[in-house]
């Protein structure tokens, strides 16, 4: 190009305009990116947090695999100099498991919410089937990472998922030891690849049909979000765990994604009917829901059935985990600590779910009244702006006081205060495009 | 269409059919790929002489044998030979069926016993009879036995392994006297 350019900003933007009109040509086209201008609800579009979530991931996993090793005799260790002498290594540590905790959270979120506002309709279904398989695949691969740090707690979990494997009818016999190989030797490697490759690979060949083509990026929430990974990694950083030991017996619970199947093989029942059938039910249901409900009602008022579905399987989970995490210390022996009741459990759990079912359900089908019209929101500027002053000064207050009570004895003040300047930065970056917004609608 | 055109593609489809064949034929065995070979557990292997038992005494050992300590020490590789306190031969995966910690054998009450989570299993049959392996259903409450053959020298070779390691063994199909036999 011979044009000349008077400013260097001219320059930058000829050079901006080139490569967009090149970047036509590309997918990226497809596209439509939208960067709002004020605050919108981030339900809406938890599904864009999640994936940023995951690129996050990706990156700390890929620089965490400089220094581990997937062998048995020096996985632990290599964790160990991640966690303990490596410069940063901890720092990325505790990122890529927080972020790991994070993702399927947002995930979980994400799900309930399409679900409750009825998306997987309109002509969404290939969108909600790929969303329940990357969800699942999700979960498998925050289970084959934590599995390889090779310590007690990953080894009650290699036990219990190869177990549910071995036991599942008809295929579980020959899928078991493509797992497994010779032994843990052979184990620890595959987990490796399918943490590492093949489970990434396949979410990513799943997220090109999933994505939509309409994206949201708000750039404050991303950040409140990265934030908020290293405010937790900050308060509650992962810790190392013991060494795995054959001969030691330990209590150990689960993630606490796994603690609701870990509640059923407690129980003592039969391994697969119990660890892996509800799941599979819950899954399955998820899987078909686009198929049964045909209606073309999608507020989750209209839908009671449905909605008080949704409900009863949130409850489900919410029974299941608090069961996985119990653990009555009163006993004498490991067992007796770990055992749960059956007749309690299930007792529990179906009570629960039924009472759930029938109060969402009543609830929804009884006959209402015409609801009230709405009453607009009148706030004059002044009442306005000392509302959100006094907000303001109050969330300024409680951080406050919860940097100082932490400050004194807090594990990790440093990955905290990088949050909390995250955070801050995000907040800082909300108020800006809202003033901007602002002054250019007058 | 009809006649010989059409009789001329059917013969260029068979054809077409039979190459993709040809091609994909040598790739059957792929599956194999999967499965290390040497954990295969029919291998013979001796492991002691009669004359190294007496009554109440246990040999640990590891099956299927490689040689490569990495291997060989595998908690999915661990055994246990022993003879009860009344003359018995029998040998037992180490890998309880419950969270596959690592039993050890306490001779003076004839039981096999798991450090983790108390399992206790009987010497004489490997089936649990207290703790939580003992609370999971058949087949999936006792230890498996690898399968042994005594010569006339009193040598004991193990020749394969009854049961799913880890698992379970069903007990009740074949008993422990099947699996020791005196060759």
């Amino acid at each position: 190009m011979s044009r000349e350019y008077r400013t260097f900003k001219e320059a930058i933007d000829a050079l901006i305009k080139w490569t967009v009109e090149r970047l036509e040509r590309t997918p990226f086209a497809a596209f439509k990116f939208t960067f709002p201008k004020q605050y919108i609800s981030p339900f809406g579009y938890l599904g864009t947090l999640t994936a940023i979530v995951f690129l996050i991931l990706g990156i700390s996993g890929a620089i965490l695999m400089f220094y581990y090793t997937p062998s048995i005799e020096t996985a632990y260790a290599s964790v160990k100099e991640i966690q303990e002498s490596v410069p940063f290594g901890f720092v990325m540590r505790q990122i890529h498991y927080h972020a790991s905790n994070f993702m399927v959270l947002l995930a979980v979120f994400h799900l309930y919410y399409q679900y409750f506002s009825g998306r997987y309709k309109i002509k969404n279904e290939v969108l909600w089937v790929t969303g329940i398989i990357l969800g699942i695949l999700t979960v498998l691969e925050a289970y084959t990472g934590y599995n390889l740090i090779l310590n007690q707690r990953a080894m009650l979990a290699i036990n219990i998922g190869m177990g549910l494997t071995f036991s599942a009818p008809v295929l579980g016999p020959s899928i078991a030891p493509i797992l497994m190989g010779g032994g843990y030797f052979d184990l620890i490697v595959r987990f490796y690849a399918l943490h590492v490759f093949i489970i990434p690979l396949l979410m990513m060949l799943l997220l090109a049909v999933h994505i939509p083509r309409a994206l949201i990026i708000d750039m404050p929430m991303i950040l409140g979000v990265i934030g908020a990974i290293f405010v937790v990694a900050g308060m509650f950083p992962a810790e190392l765990g013991l060494r795995f030991d054959p001969t030691v017996g330990a209590v150990e619970v689960p993630e606490w994604y796994l603690t609701s199947i870990y509640a059923f093989l407690r129980t003592g029942s039969e391994r697969f009917w119990a660890g892996a059938l509800l799941p599979l039910l819950f899954a399955i249901f998820f899987l078909i829901v686009p198929f049964v409900d045909k209606s073309k009602r999608l507020s989750w008022r209209d839908r009671p059935f449905f909605t008080a579905m949704g409900i009863a399987s949130i409850l489900m989970i919410i029974v299941t985990t608090v069961w996985g995490f119990y653990v009555d210390f009163s006993k004498l022996t490991v067992f007796e600590q770990l055992y749960v009741e059956p007749v309690i459990y299930y007792g529990s759990f179906g009570i629960m779910t039924m009472v759930s079912f029938f109060i969402t359900y009543r609830f929804l089908t009884k006959p209402r009244g015409r609801p009230a019209p709405a009453k607009p929101l009148v706030l004059s500027p002044r009442a306005g702006t000392a509302g959100v002053v006094v907000t303001l000064l109050l969330v300024l207050a409680f951080s406050w006081l919860a940097v100082l009570t932490y400050l004194e004895n807090l594990p990790n003040i440093s990955m905290f205060n990088m949050g909390m300047s995250m955070i801050m930065l995000g907040l800082m970056l909300h108020i800006y495009r809202h003033t901007a917004f602002a002054t250019a609608r007058t | 269409m009809s006649g010989p055109s059409q009789k001329r593609r059917n013969v260029l489809r068979a054809l077409l059919s039979a190459a993709v064949l040809a091609v994909l034929a040598p790739f059957s065995g792929l599956a194999r790929y999967f499965y290390r070979e040497n954990a295969s557990q029919t291998q013979r292997q001796r492991i002691a002489n009669l004359k190294d038992l007496s009554p109440g005494t246990a040999i640990f050992f590891s099956y299927p044998r490689t040689g490569d300590p990495k291997i060989d020490g595998d908690p999915f590789r661990q055994y246990v030979l022993l003879m009860t306190r009344d003359g018995k031969i029998r040998a037992y995966s180490r890998v309880c069926v419950h969270l596959w910690c690592l039993p050890t054998y306490a001779a003076d009450r004839g039981e096999l016993v798991c450090p983790c989570h108390g399992s206790i299993y009987r010497d004489e049959d490997g089936v649990a009879v207290e703790g939580p392996a003992a609370l999971q259903p058949y087949p999936y409450n006792a230890l498996p036995m690898v399968r042994l053959e005594i010569d006339g020298n009193g040598d004991i070779y193990a020749v394969g392994i009854d049961g799913l390691i880890g698992l379970g063994r069903e007990w009740r199909v074949r008993s422990p006297d099947e699996n020791v036999v005196r060759v």
